[in-house]
């Protein structure tokens, strides 16, 4: 059976520097992956290599069976890849209003003004005059408004303060349950075990743990963010 | 030397010898490329260093030309002649240094603009030029006068043009081993940064660009001479144009390289116009080839070409001078904010921001993202303009002034993310930094200035754990991270500022680094008694060097006080609950 | 005033505009400084020369002009522009590179000298009380109602807020669906095209040749200095000052002293209000 998404014997990164060797994994339906591991062992690499914005050297990236390792950024998200970046996360010139309808066609459920009413309060504020953690927020409700199949999200809550992740959370949940997949990679482990189905644990480069998230132990998973 | 005299005086012997292989004719040709070449190393300097595009050159080439040609006519003799071009050529001295400090007042970019009002001018001056039939004999132009002193254009005159192109070249040679050559390129490299050392960059590009209108002007005034006719084309777009091609292609980062791209392309250019159709065609493509592949035109590959046979050798032994001390500044008094606020659009930042600092000591400023703390450095340098109340630093009003005052009255600076000279190595910036609030101006023209150090500049590089002593012939864009905002601060405390305002200087430092960038600062406030003012998120270092806190939050002082009280406040408390990782 | 002074009033702020429109795109949306914009002008002016030296009916010369402009724009996004995207000061030398590639490569076709097209309505109509050309009047209309229709899609449409997008963040736009190459490529080519399409509703009233484009080069330029960069609005004020300035000055003293004055007020815009006229009322 296939997965919603199967990467298969990932190799990739920056020009001429490999960053990540024979990664494979799968997200299925309705699941979250929480891919984790210390800084500089190819999170970023790997999301980026799955929403689009570098190709893999080597290897394959199937979205519901059908291949999309070679298509560029736009055609992925025509597909149903959302994603979102870890930094320069938001337009800095458009308004919030504009940052979040640019990508998709729907207007932000009230639900999420609800649980981050800083947004609603700054619509017609450039999105470029808000602090750090806001931009975050901001980047994170527009992946979660677009009308998409997987969501790649890239350290979310850094620099967020605590009860606004415990929010992201929720909506993440809210998401997988509508049947959307999730590669989240994130350094909080108390969010990323709040939510993650599987594990995805690298170092270095290469796969150290992957294995759903009932068989791995908070142990495990310190063991390797401090290997 | 030997590696920059040897071409050099073979070149010159080349260019004295051609009367007397190829003959008067191609010495008369070879004549009017150089001077156009000499036009196109004033544009060269301007460009190549400052990153200033004069688009409008011809209006001074052609502006002198005309005078002389006038003056020629008038037939008054050789003395008054020359006043006449002293005065002429002050008048435009004044004239382009005026014009480019009024324009590029108030902006911190080279910019596209200031290149189009050169253009439109130079479009307008060649329309006048048409018009006054009275003055310059209109379409036609002016002729029938005589060379300076009555030099023969085809003969002796040659050596005059030969004589102004050592001149100049020499001049251009000289500049670059001077300290200003540091301030011009520094402009181009980080403009903000130059500002916050206390140079006007302004006055920088319109002196820069009034040096280069003054030799355009020479190489009109030879045109003149030379040529024995001057037409509204001599002060117009398509020459101003040409000088501009002639620079890129022939290198516009070196002293000869104009010289050499106005003597190929004007020598090719005679050579084929007549029998290849496609010659502009040809000179326009190799232009925008040399844009997008090879900004440093035909110098640079020559060059890289003699250094592959010849390595440029480094590390000549540097010897240190005591600097001079810094100029005096009182403003050992706090700093007070009266009701600052500050929005930016539809934005309030700062909304009623009052305090006032302790005359000495250490202050940290702490608040949750997007509190307002670097807005509020950013209206003390005037890197940003309040829109209402008043900041003061003893009795004086310092608010609303340009960036380049701030370190006149004792403000120093270091920026969140280390800014420095990019492109310069780590001796060149320390160099920079040593002149700022020390040199006169007679100072950036003597290059003992190079050696300057101060005790305590001296003292932080012998620190034997801060490593820009070894990296001193290290180009700037290779040290990692924590090494830059070393430098930065070395840079900053150069000056010796009474204020010192430092935005997260322990910013991706290593534990070590962070324990030593805090000893410093405290090294220097206990040395100078002077006031620090550090915006920092780590709660242990703000404990560790605090005399007071201050807290900002949604644009307002939350609290002011030591860190004790301040840590017991609930109303910090509820803004902080939680708020670290 | 008299009538015909206030119709000339229009017909030059409404080519301007048009003009510049362009110039705004490309300059002030995309952030390429096209020194070449002119040089579209021209080649838009120089397509009726085309059609009549084919021998092609009139109706041709448009969609000749929009061809060829499209064509040039295209060619050259593709092999030089596209590599300036976030440069903007080689983005001036290269194009400048172009604006004298294209003059050199129309002076090789059609020579040096001076070409003129007849406009494609004769005649005259009674307006205001003075006796007017018919086609700049229909031309004068064309260009309001084109500014409206433009007007009204842009505010409905995403296209503006996408570009802006693309040009703050090309990766973030990306990730979001925005295919950046064809949407760069394409504002490219459609301020080409309004350039040349100003170069051919103007080559009935003009001498065409091929340094003709460097004059409307400077003028668009100034009117986005004094006008801003920001909008539509800003565009057409500006170019209300400066072509209204200059056919003024240039009807109650001479050319060379509108062009003076021209001058002069950007260089003071530059100086006092680097953000057009309307930084002061936001």
């Amino acid at each position: 059976m296939t997965a919603l998404l199967e990467i298969d014997n990932l190799t990739g990164g920056y020009r001429d520097t490999n960053v990540l060797f024979d990664v494979s994994a799968r997200i299925e339906t309705g699941s979250v992956l929480g891919v984790f591991g210390r800084n500089g062992v190819g999170k970023t690499t790997l999301a980026r290599l799955v929403q689009g914005s570098l190709i893999a050297g080597a290897g394959e990236i199937r979205l519901e069976g059908s291949s999309v390792g070679t298509l560029p950024a736009y055609a992925r998200r025509e597909l149903g890849f959302g994603y979102m970046p870890q930094t320069s996360m938001v337009f800095d010139d458009l308004t919030v209003r504009e940052n979040l309808n640019l990508g998709s066609n729907r207007e932000a459920p009230d639900r999420y003004f609800e649980r981050f009413p800083r947004l609603a309060e700054r619509l017609d504020q450039p999105a470029g005059t808000m602090s750090g953690g806001e931009r975050k927020i901001l980047a994170f409700v527009r992946s979660m408004i677009e009308d998409t199949k997987l969501i790649v999200l890239d350290e979310p809550s850094e620099g967020v303060q605590p009860e606004n992740i415990y929010h992201m959370a929720d909506c993440l949940k809210e998401r997988a349950a509508a049947g959307v997949g999730v590669l989240l990679c994130e350094q909080n482990l108390t969010f990323l075990t709040s939510i993650s189905s599987w594990y995805l644990g690298l170092d270095a480069g290469t796969v150290v743990l992957n294995k759903p998230a009932n068989e791995v132990s908070g142990a495990d998973l310190r063991s390797i963010l401090s290997l | 030397m030997v590696y920059v005299l040897l071409p050099v005086s073979l070149l010159l012997a080349v260019l004295l010898l051609i009367p007397e292989l190829f003959g008067d004719f191609v010495a008369y040709q070879i004549g009017l490329y150089l001077i156009y070449g000499v036009a196109a190393q004033g544009i060269g300097y301007l460009w190549g260093k400052t990153g200033v595009l004069p688009l409008g050159q011809a209006l001074f080439f052609g502006f002198a030309a005309y005078v002389t040609a006038i003056t020629l006519r008038a037939e008054s003799g050789l003395i008054i002649d020359l006043a006449l071009a002293t005065a002429v050529l002050a008048a435009i001295s004044v004239f382009s240094f005026l014009l480019a400090a009024l324009i590029f007042r108030g902006r911190n970019e080279s910019g596209p603009y200031f290149s189009l009002i050169t253009l439109a001018l130079v479009m307008i001056a060649e329309q006048v030029a048409g018009t006054m039939t009275n003055l310059t004999g209109g379409f036609n132009g002016m002729s029938g006068f005589d060379s300076l002193g009555n030099l023969d254009p085809f003969g002796s005159f040659y050596y005059v043009i030969v004589a102004a192109t050592v001149v100049v070249s020499l001049l251009l040679y000289v500049l670059n081993k001077l300290p200003v050559n540091l301030i011009a390129k520094a402009v181009a490299d980080n403009e903000p940064r130059l500002q916050l050392l206390g140079f006007p960059t302004h006055v920088v590009k319109g002196a820069v660009f009034a040096f280069s209108a003054v030799i355009a002007a020479l190489s009109g005034g030879l045109f003149a001479s030379h040529q024995g006719i001057v037409t509204p084309t001599s002060m117009g777009f398509g020459l101003s144009a040409e000088m501009v091609i002639l620079t890129a292609v022939g290198g516009r980062f070196h002293v000869l390289g104009p010289l050499i791209g106005a003597v190929i392309v004007g020598w090719a250019s005679a050579e084929l116009r007549d029998s290849f159709p496609y010659w502009e065609l040809l000179m326009a493509a190799a232009f925008i080839l040399v844009v997008l592949k090879a900004p440093g035109g035909i110098a640079e590959l020559l060059e890289s070409g003699y250094r592959r046979i010849r390595p440029a050798k480094i590390g000549k032994s540097f010897e240190a001078i005591a600097a001079p001390t810094t100029k005096v500044v009182d403003s050992d008094a706090p700093l007070r904010f009266d009701d600052v606020h500050l929005q930016i659009g539809v934005v309030r930042i700062l909304n009623g921001v009052s305090f006032e600092t302790p005359p000495t000591g250490i202050v940290s400023v702490i608040g949750p993202n997007g509190a307002g703390k670097t807005s509020a450095l950013n209206t003390i340098t005037g890197n940003l303009r309040i829109t209402d109340g008043s900041i003061a630093l003893g009795k004086r009003r310092i608010d609303s002034r340009p960036p380049y005052k701030a370190l006149h009255s004792g403000i120093g600076r270091k920026l969140q993310v280390p800014s420095v000279f990019f492109s310069m190595n780590v001796s060149e910036n320390l160099s920079i930094a040593m002149m700022a609030n020390r040199a006169r101006l007679i100072d950036l023209f003597r290059p003992s200035t190079y050696q300057w150090r101060s005790k305590s500049l001296s003292d932080l590089l012998e620190h034997s754990s801060v490593p820009l002593q070894e990296e001193l012939v290290e180009p700037v864009e290779h040290l990692p991270q924590g090494h830059r905002q070393f430098l930065e601060y070395a840079m900053t405390i150069a000056a010796e500022p009474q204020v010192l305002l430092l935005d997260e200087p322990c910013a991706g430092l290593s534990p070590d680094e962070t324990a030593l960038m805090t000893n410093l600062v405290r090294e220097y406030q206990a040395e100078t008694g002077g006031l620090v003012i550090v915006i920092e998120h780590d709660i242990s270092i703000v404990e560790a060097i605090s005399d007071k806190v201050l807290v900002m939050h949604l644009g307002q002082v939350l609290a002011f006080d030591t860190f004790e009280t301040v840590r017991s406040n609930p109303e910090v408390q509820a803004v902080y609950s939680g708020g670290t990782k | 005033m008299s009538s015909v002074l206030f119709l000339n009033l229009a017909w030059q702020i409404s080519t301007l505009a048009l003009v510049a429109l362009g110039l705004a795109i490309v300059f002030g949306k995309l952030q390429i400084m096209n020194m070449a914009h002119g040089e579209f002008v021209m080649i838009g002016a120089y397509a009726p020369v085309i059609t009549s030296s084919m021998g092609l009916p009139g109706w041709l010369q448009v969609p000749m002009c929009l061809l060829t402009v499209a064509l040039v724009a295209f060619a050259l996004e593709r092999t030089i522009i596209r590599h300036l995207y976030g440069r903007m000061f080689d983005s001036l030398l290269a194009t400048w590179g172009i604006a004298i590639l294209l003059r050199e490569a129309v002076e090789l076709i059609f020579g040096r000298g001076y070409q003129s097209v007849s406009p494609p309505i004769g005649g005259t109509l009674s307006i205001l009380g003075a006796d007017y050309p018919a086609y700049r009047i229909v031309v004068i209309i064309g260009i309001i109602v084109g500014f409206a229709a433009l007007y009204w899609w842009n505010t409905r449409s995403k296209v503006a807020t996408r570009i802006k997008a693309m040009v703050g963040n090309p990766d973030l736009a990306e990730a979001i669906g925005i295919n950046t190459a064809r949407l760069s490529a394409g504002a490219f080519i459609f301020g080409c095209c309004t350039a040349g399409l100003a170069g051919l509703i103007l080559a009935p009233t003009i001498r065409i040749e091929p340094m003709m484009g460097l004059d409307y080069l400077i003028r668009s330029f100034f009117a986005l200095v004094v006008g801003g960069l920001g909008n539509l609005e800003g565009l057409g004020i500006g170019a209300g000052i400066i072509a209204g300035t200059q056919s003024v000055l240039g009807a109650v003293a001479n050319q060379t002293y509108g062009y003076l004055a021209v001058l002069t007020l950007s260089i003071l815009f530059l100086w006092l209000k680097p953000d057009g006229i309307r930084s002061s009322s936001r």
